[in-house]
């Protein structure tokens, strides 16, 4: 009754178009903003920097980057992982090579870096579509991953061929580095996360937005209204590989610390990005929240409950584990493509009218 | 169909165009105009080549031989995201929307080459880019206006009934405010209200707007009723080309198509 549009008409096309057009909504999203960047800081310890905050936020980044390119853009891919890796090893090699350099900006260099070999292997997509396309990315995510395994140059020529983030400072701050204290990482990467979500939100409502979702819906249709497939393609190809080299960097130089390919950017971290856009919502930037959120947190918590509640094995909850996402994934791909993001707006719909429905 | 065509300016002239898919010849040495101002009908019987017209005229064909001239220049073989810049627009016979969006961004994708606030202005979205999103909104919201469309602005395509779904995709052909407009079968399957309506909004859109048109349709009565000229394809070939009431009474006209049409 109280959370609804009447009473707060729409004057201008401005108000039409903002990202929450009801208010409470706005005041919700503020109370959590301030909650996140004033609050949190204040209470985070390692265990929720590094079992929750962190993890959730990072994916949350590579869900919304790959959500504009296959939610988006109807290009579905399976190198989640290896671009990943690509912003890892380029963050590596920059934060190494200028030491000096400010991590703001080797995390968006990185970006910057994943964004072209992102373009070189989304060329494909202008020739080959669906199942082709997905097996080339796949082909793509082996390469990377084994590339990265093979040339010495990409590791420093380390002994042991993994990667180490070394110590470094934003404002006398340690930000990377066993030392970097909770809130620090914490905020680093939040500030990254916000930012972006909130440009990928400008981007998917506005011109480049609806041109991604016309190549996804009607390619044929999008050509004749004037929408060049390549520029369309290679766009969503090169935004969305700047956002999951992004979180590529993120998750080697801040979550994780070191990193061995085949181990942190495997196949499976492909797939796990892939599933959160599908249980979250495939063309939402919310749904890649919520996703991240859900994929990352659902499986802790069954293993507390179940392991160290009830002392079940661990393997059992495992495949449990397994199963249950394999039967949300097949439930959201049958009922609901657009997950949970839409099974939330319809509650919100409903909640709009009541307590009267009709 | 309007009063004010004229005869001498051509805007769109298709001469002596072959195409041809492997053995099946879908276009054989056809060659008419399209004038400023005019609703130009393309009929003929199932197969005659009619899509396969627009498709070359929009850039998705390139026929083997002939030439297509626009607005007084010869065109060089062009992608279809080309000619749209050019100022062709045109709907499909089988309806090709945007299904996941809503009305309203379907026809604000139609304004896409008329769009040009940059990357980085679309990624802070204040300033050029909400401009430029405000200025054609205002542009996309005359065009719902004019087709009555207001109740599903924000109604995702996909769950329209047919004929809005129809009258969408008109919609969002007229959002590029085209020179040239092709109709490809618009009032293909709709019942006689509906089709009554279309109608109207074809004259309106060619009256008031000065819309050049070229449409296909099978329905004999529509193309008399709103069509300056007519120019009948069969099998590939061109078989008449002049006003409704020439081509109604031409004999081969009669035996080739009026014969088996189903009216
Ligand atoms: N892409 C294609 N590949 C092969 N053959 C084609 C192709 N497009 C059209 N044709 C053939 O060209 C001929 C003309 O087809 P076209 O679709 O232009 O006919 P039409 O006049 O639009 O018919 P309809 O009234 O059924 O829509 C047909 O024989 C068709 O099979
Ligand atoms: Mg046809």
């Amino acid at each position: 009754m109280f959370y609804r549009e009447s009473g707060d008409f729409k004057t201008s096309y401005i108000q039409d178009q903002q990202i929450f057009p009801i208010l409470q909504d706005r005041m919700f999203v503020a109370v959590v903003a301030a909650f996140a960047f004033l609050v949190v800081p204040f209470l985070i310890n390692d265990y929720w920097e590094k079992s929750v905050l962190l993890p959730v936020l990072i994916w949350s980044l590579a869900a919304i980057g790959l959500n504009i390119l296959t939610g988006y853009c109807g290009q579905v891919s399976l190198g989640t992982g290896g671009f990943m890796a690509v912003g890892a090893y380029a963050s590596y090699k920059f934060t190494t090579a200028f030491p000096e350099l400010n991590l703001f900006i080797v995390v968006l260099l990185s970006g910057g870096v994943t964004a072209m070999v992102g373009i070189l292997f989304g060329l494909p997509s202008l020739r080959i579509k669906g199942f082709y396309l997905a097996v080339a990315t796949l082909a793509s995510q082996f390469f990377l991953v084994w590339l990265f395994n093979k040339v010495p140059w990409f590791y420093n020529y380390s002994a042991s061929g993994q990667i180490n983030a070394p110590e470094r400072l934003i404002a006398g701050i340690a930000v990377t580095g066993p030392n970097a204290p909770p809130w620090a990482t914490y905020l680093f990467c939040l500030t990254f996360v916000v930012v972006f979500a909130l440009i990928a939100k400008n981007l998917t409502r506005g011109r480049f937005g609806r041109s991604w979702m016309a190549i996804r819906d009607m390619d044929i249709a999008a050509e004749i209204i004037g929408v060049a497939p390549l520029k369309a393609k290679l766009s969503a190809f090169s935004i969305s590989s700047f956002y999951i080299g992004i979180a590529g960097a993120l998750f080697f130089l801040v979550y994780l610390g070191a990193v061995e390919p085949t181990e942190a950017f495997g196949i499976d971290k492909s797939f796990l990005v892939l599933f959160m856009i599908i249980i979250g919502g495939l063309g939402s930037i919310l749904g890649s929240f919520i996703g991240a959120a859900f994929m990352f947190l659902m499986p802790v918590l069954i293993k507390n409950i179940l392991v160290n509640g009830l002392g079940w094995s661990p393997d059992i909850v495992a495949h449990l584990i397994l199963m249950i996402v394999g039967g949300l994934i097949m439930f959201f791909l049958i009922v609901e493509p657009h997950g949970l993001a839409q099974l939330w707006r319809v509650a919100k719909e409903k909640l709009r009218l009541w307590p009267f429905p009709h | 169909m309007q009063d004010t065509v004229r005869e001498d300016e051509i805007l769109l002239e298709v001469r002596n165009v072959s195409l041809s898919f492997g053995g099946v010849k879908a276009l054989e040495d056809i060659s008419f105009d399209i004038r400023k101002g005019e609703v130009r009908a393309i009929i003929g019987p199932n197969g005659a080549g009619k899509s396969s017209m627009l498709n070359v005229i929009n850039g998705f064909y390139h026929p083997q031989e002939g030439e297509i001239w626009f607005d007084g220049k010869l065109r060089h073989r062009m992608k279809p995201h080309q000619v749209a810049k050019l100022g062709i627009a045109r709907t499909f016979q089988n309806i090709a929307l945007f299904k996941g969006m809503s009305t309203l961004d379907n026809l604000m994708t139609g304004r896409y080459t008329r769009m040009h606030a940059n990357l980085f202005a679309q990624m802070a979205w204040v300033g050029p880019a909400q401009r430029e999103e405000i200025e054609h909104r205002q542009k996309v919201e005359e065009i719902i206006d004019f087709l009555k469309i207001q109740s599903i602005r924000k109604t995702p395509v996909g769950k329209l009934p047919y004929g809005m779904q129809k009258r969408v995709e008109l919609g969002r052909a007229l959002a590029a405010e085209s020179k040239l407009l092709l109709l490809d079968e618009p009032m293909a399957g709709m019942n006689l209200e509906e089709k009554e309506d279309m109608c109207r909004f074809v004259l309106d859109v060619n009256e008031q707007f000065g819309t050049t048109i070229a449409l296909i349709e099978h329905d004999m009565g529509v193309v008399m009723d709103i069509s300056n000229r007519v120019v009948v394809l069969d099998y590939g070939k061109k078989l008449a080309d002049g006003s409704p009431d020439e081509v109604r009474s031409n004999e081969e006209v009669i035996d080739a198509y009026l014969g088996v049409s189903h009216d």
